[in-house]
């Protein structure tokens, strides 16, 4: 086991978890620069594919998107592995937090997870933690939205390594293997934040935003829509999407902000970045006048006036749009 | 060195979904670099209960339909266990259309052991609470 393990609580698992791994193998970076030099702010509003017969809508990048382009930009390697059985992906995990003494990243799902709490518990396969230990049959758990580390039975973190259904992890473990000795932040960051840009400023209608506008064009349908029920679950599972599997209250947006206030450290445009990060951390608060709204909608259904909501989210994509717009020229 | 930044209010309200604990946020700190904050928002709460309320009243149908004859008590177990009909199926490895089928109470009764079984690991049940449906 890692008697020097820290653990910390963060904002978003996946970037909490690069963070820390990347943090412990030897290359500090923080949770912000984990988000932002993977480019992964992003919206999507995807109204064929369904959740629970709702829209699919995401305010960051695909799970794994960090994983994936962490190593792109930093130039670490990492040990990436899905297996097809269980035995053999415990047996791995357990040969390399017990006798090899690492720190190793996995993929989970949420609802088999039994330290979680029981309204937290849905079917979200895209889960990460860190597992730095084993005693007993109990794997030592750093989960990074939780505040502390939990343990949790070897047979039960098995199933949720398995669980099945969109985004299945196949007992997905990672962890860097080879850091290299000069990483070219400056040049990586600039690459990132101009992809990122040019990402949420594409003229495909569905992404970035354009889907911002989509989406609200399709909650002032929702004033039609006479199935109440529906409309109260659509408008809450918006928020869901936004806050709860995100993080805080439009916390995407804040987490690059933060991003790109640690950018200004290097030698980039501070004026743009500067100017971008304000306007991005004012569209986050919009978001949760917006996530609120949609709560206060959801509650007094009868009475709803989708107008406000509208008007809202369309506010928030202005101002990103002003804000790529500026990062695109960086 | 940082521009003031507008300060954003940390909300610091209650949230029973999480079982007393805190989640974090980036915020700008008085000298507006941002850092972590714990906060509590209602407005999560209240949209994960609906969520989760939801669930309660899918059971609540199941069940009515069940005594009708109606559904069969895969369905229950589907909305117990917060499925929709595409994880019920990519668990069990069904068709999503075979899994419709099956949660109708008059296909159920034709089931055999063999594909009950693959429900009741689905629910991580006994066989027999699938087949002895006994919760109306």
């Amino acid at each position: 086991m890692l008697n020097s393990f820290q653990h910390q609580q963060f904002a978003h698992c996946e970037s909490g978890v690069v963070s820390t791994l990347l943090t412990h193998y030897g290359v500090k970076i923080s949770e912000p620069m984990a988000f932002g030099i993977t480019n992964s702010l992003t919206f999507f509003y995807f109204p064929l594919v369904k959740l629970n017969g709702l829209p699919l809508i995401a305010y960051r990048e695909i799970p794994k998107n960090i994983i994936k382009n962490i190593e792109k930009r930093l130039g670490v390697k990492v040990y990436k592995k899905q297996y097809k059985d269980m035995i053999s992906a415990n047996n791995e995990l357990t040969e390399l937090v017990t006798n090899q003494n690492k720190l190793v990243g996995l993929q989970t799902s949420v609802y088999y997870l039994p330290y979680m709490p029981k309204d937290m518990r849905f079917h979200f396969n895209a889960h990460n933690l860190l597992v730095y230990g084993k005693e007993d049959g109990e794997y030592f758990i750093s989960d990074p939205v939780f505040e502390e580390t939990v343990k949790c039975k070897e047979k039960e973190l098995t199933i949720a390594r398995f669980a099945k259904g969109v985004f299945a992890p196949k007992g997905f473990l990672y962890y860097p293997t080879q850091i290299p000795e000069k990483i070219d932040f400056e040049k990586q960051i600039k690459k990132a934040i101009i992809k990122n840009a040019k990402s949420m400023t594409t003229p495909f209608p569905y992404a970035g935003i354009k889907g911002m506008k989509k989406l609200a064009s399709s909650i002032g349908k929702l004033q039609n829509n006479t199935d109440e029920r529906y409309v109260k679950n659509y408008l809450t599972h918006i928020v869901r999407m936004q806050e709860e599997i995100g993080t805080g209250g439009g916390g995407f947006r804040f987490l690059y902000s933060a991003f790109l206030q640690e950018a200004m450290e290097y030698n980039l445009n501070k004026e743009k970045l500067s100017k971008a990060s304000e306007l991005i951390t004012e569209s986050g608060d919009i978001l949760r006048e917006f996530a609120l709204q949609c709560v206060q909608s959801a509650k007094n259904i009868e009475r709803l006036d989708t107008t406000q909501i509208v008007k809202t989210l369309v506010e928030a994509s202005t101002i990103e749009e002003e804000a790529f717009k500026v990062l695109k020229t960086i | 060195m940082y521009k003031k930044m507008k300060k954003l209010e940390i909300p610091n309200e209650q949230n029973s979904t999480l079982d007393g604990k805190q989640k974090v946020m980036y915020a700008p700190n008085q000298n507006g670099e941002f850092e972590r904050f714990n906060y509590g928002s209602n407005v999560e709460e209240y949209a994960t209960k609906l969520a989760v309320k939801e669930y309660e009243i899918l059971k609540e149908q199941a069940l009515k339909d069940i005594k009708e004859n109606i559904s069969s008590p895969i369905r229950y177990y589907m909305y117990e266990h917060r499925m929709d009909l595409s994880t019920l199926a990519s668990v069990t490895g069904f068709f999503q259309f075979r899994v419709k089928r099956h949660l109708k109470a008059k296909h159920f009764k034709n089931l055999n052991n063999n594909i009950l079984q693959k429900y009741a690991d689905a629910f991580q049940i006994e066989l027999k609470e699938l087949k002895e449906f006994k919760q109306c």
